[in-house]
């Protein structure tokens, strides 16, 4: 890819909490982070807008079921972000580039917040690699009464407030995370996310798009987020051409890390119906 | 020369909001319901007559600037301001320090109206150009990490359509225009003065000093001031030129009265309502993400966490005065405080001495104004006390008898052809009857009155 200069890895501190070592695939000149585990039906996650760098006992549990790929999107944990990459466009056209360097031809994808809007995007893009598509407490769609939180002007502290609905599950993930270094990774990860989501917080032809889906979707709601309206996930599954609606209880905007059993049984069970 | 050139300035702020303690941030969330049209009104005009004011009291200069959804300065568009002071004023020079440029559709709006400005007020403006700070980018759709790039175009862009003969095409990153051919020009040549206003980042430094551009500091702590001007002769020794006085101004809010005890007594609620009220701004509003590099919010975090910056929010009013981000004082004081600082940091300009601050009333802040101009301005001028403006010959005639010796009749220029006529006609005598048929015309020699109609 000589077009494009290759972008340079740089130190990233390392959470203190199941941090594990990434491998690196090289993509249009950005070394992009993944972790994969498992075998069986290849899963690929499209993690949400934090809680990089770490292989969670989500993952784990996934990987226990199917080939589970995480890979990190420019500008987040360990894969940098060069100053060309711009959009959701850019991001779907290198995890196109990726799965062809992984051999990964057709996939199940998984999108989690950010992640979702992302997985949507792509799906868009690329209707015919997808086994299936699961979306989980996405954004990305406009509800016109209902823009949501500005989550770009929360305090640390409400933003953690509005993310967790268990605050023992909050204690577990946030140790360490006052650490200065973490402090300046988070504001760059938060960076990469303003880019893509700044403005609009919406992509309105993905409503339009999304209609080229043929294979089933999954979307998967909170009980109680305080984060994004929980109308959202119901206006993607209305918008989804074959899609369910579940709800996992007593949790808000981190299923992922609240309900990580429900979640996984969820995934895995219409993974499983999917792919006969 | 003068030693030092003093310019007021009006931040407009609208102080009628709640207490400070009961909300987050005087920017971006607190309502404008608090907002009070019939106020606004009064404020605005008021704010206006004191700059105004600033011409015949003896300013350098005067200056408004951008700033949106906030209380502590309503300009959300300076250059109607500057348009009101063009008309209102005759010879001061006026700053709009500045247009926060990366956050507009279209820079070339910003080149036509400072072009605009500057040809009706005959070249006085001087053309400020920012990023608008954080805040700024939560009223807008432009992603605050693309503020760098925008700006840095948005510039190019600007001067290139104020020098280079238009149409031509302008292709760049962020803005495409397929015509960029600003009429009016502006009347200064090559364009109006450029002032960058900065918080000391060598970026910005850097940008000044290939440019040779007038920097203007923005507040901060006297050792600071210092560190960004040495900073900026540096760049410029760099560029191998020393870097004149009048390039560097530090900005100072000052307040001056009878005494040391009545200046404290008459300015410190005022003054603390600026950064204790005023700049109410948390972190995550103050910094979107990607507003900053991650290394400057690294350094500038860094520099926090040490305590060697403390949020200009969290400054006691001694505090203030210790560090010099403001001067207090009797006349004596503050000309003996303003020689000292701007000796010590080297600037050739003082922002905001003798100005409007926060929420003031009008009669304290002309106050300020008259005893700052008649006891504080003159130690700093030559003997006949003149801004060094007056002894400048003024940049555009200031008559129409001006414009007629110099320029000529513009008679070639006015010619077209008239309805009536098969010649070309100059526009002032076309309601002439005889100069659309020279049949009319009155002479001996006259051709013949055509038969037809």
């Amino acid at each position: 890819m000589s077009y494009i200069d290759a972008v340079e890895k740089t130190d990233v501190p390392h959470p203190s909490k199941y941090y594990t070592e990434p491998s690196f695939e090289t993509v249009t000149g950005i070394p992009i982070a993944y972790r994969r585990e498992g075998s069986g039906e290849a899963v690929v996650f499209m993690h949400g807008a934090g809680f990089t760098r770490r292989w969670i006992p989500m993952y784990d549990m996934m990987a226990q079921r199917c080939d589970f790929i995480a890979p990190e999107s420019p500008g987040f944990g360990e894969t940098p972000m060069p100053g060309w990459f711009r959009d959701f466009s850019d991001l779907s056209i290198l995890y196109d580039q990726l799965f062809e360097q992984l051999g990964l031809d057709q996939i199940h994808l998984v999108g989690y917040s950010m992640g979702g809007w992302a997985a949507s995007e792509f799906a868009s893009y690329y209707p015919r690699r997808l086994k299936s598509l699961t979306l989980v407490v996405p954004v990305g769609l406009r509800l016109e009464d209902n823009p949501g939180v500005d989550i770009f002007q929360l305090s640390p502290a409400d933003l953690m407030n509005r993310l967790f609905n268990d605050k023992s599950v909050m204690a577990e993930f946030m140790d360490g995370m006052d650490d200065f270094d973490e402090g300046i990774h988070l504001y760059s990860e938060f960076s990469a996310a303003a880019r893509l989501m700044w403005a609009p917080r919406y992509n309105l032809a993905l409503e339009r798009r999304l209609q080229r889906l043929t294979c089933p979707s999954l979307v998967v709601r909170a009980e109680d987020d305080h984060l994004i309206p929980n109308e959202m996930a119901e206006k993607y599954a209305e918008t989804l051409p074959n899609s369910r609606l579940v709800m996992i209880p007593e949790t808000g905007h981190e299923p992922c890390l609240e309900r990580p059993e429900q979640l996984v049984q969820e995934i895995t069970s219409f993974i499983k119906e999917a792919s006969k | 020369m003068n030693k030092l050139r003093f310019y007021g300035f009006n931040l407009m702020p609208y102080p009628y909001i709640p207490p400070t303690e009961e909300f987050e941030s005087t920017w971006v969330s607190l309502s404008n319901k608090y907002y009070e049209p019939q106020r606004g009104r009064q404020l605005y005009n008021e704010y206006i007559d004191q700059l105004v004011a600033a011409e015949k009291l003896g300013f350098d200069g005067i200056g408004v600037n951008e700033h949106h959804a906030n209380f502590y300065g309503t300009m959300p568009s300076p250059n109607i301001i500057a348009a009101m002071l063009v008309q209102r004023t005759e010879h001061i020079p006026i700053g709009v320090i500045g247009n926060a440029i990366p956050l507009h559709g279209n820079p070339l709006r910003v080149a036509e109206e400072i072009a605009m400005l500057d040809v009706i007020s005959g070249g006085r403006i001087i053309s400020g150009f920012v990023r608008g700070i954080g805040c700024e980018y939560f009223n807008n759709g432009v992603v605050p990490s693309d503020s760098v790039e925008r700006f840095n175009e948005a510039h190019d862009l600007i001067i290139k359509a104020w020098t280079d003969e238009g149409p031509f095409t302008w292709q760049g990153d962020h803005f495409y225009i397929p015509n960029v051919n600003p009429i009016p020009r502006p009347i200064q040549e090559p364009h109006p003065p450029i002032w960058i206003p900065g918080q000391g980042s060598l970026e910005t430094l850097q940008f000044v000093a290939k440019h040779k551009y007038t920097y203007m500091m923005v507040f901060a702590p006297q050792w600071f001031t210092k560190l960004a001007f040495d900073g900026l002769r540096e760049e410029c020794r760099r560029l191998d030129y020393e870097a004149p006085r009048t390039m560097v101004n530090a900005c100072v809010p000052t307040y001056v009265a009878e005494t040391d005890e009545q200046a404290h007594r008459e300015a410190k609620a005022h003054l603390s309502w600026v950064f204790n009220t005023g700049l109410k701004i948390p972190d995550q509003i103050f910094f979107p993400p990607g507003y900053m590099t991650t290394k400057s919010f690294r350094n500038f975090m860094g520099a926090l966490q040490k305590g060697h910056v403390k949020p200009q929010s969290q400054l006691s009013y001694d505090e203030l005065l210790a560090d010099r981000y403001i001067i207090v004082g009797s006349p004596e004081t503050v000309r003996n405080e303003i020689g000292e600082y701007c000796d010590d940091v080297g600037a050739g300009g003082l922002i905001m001495g003798g100005s409007s601050i926060g929420p003031m009333p009008n009669w304290m802040v002309m106050k300020n104004m008259q005893i700052f101009a008649e006891e504080v301005m003159p130690e700093f001028r030559e003997a006949d006390g003149k801004p060094d403006y007056l002894r400048e010959a003024p940049p555009a005639p200031q008559t129409r008898t001006e414009v007629s010796a110099q320029l000529g009749r513009p008679d070639e220029e006015a010619r077209s052809i008239v309805t009536g006529s098969d010649e070309l006609i100059d526009h002032r005598h076309a309601h002439l009857a005889e100069v659309i048929d020279p049949s009319l015309q009155p002479t001996a020699d006259a051709k013949p009155k055509a038969s037809a109609g």
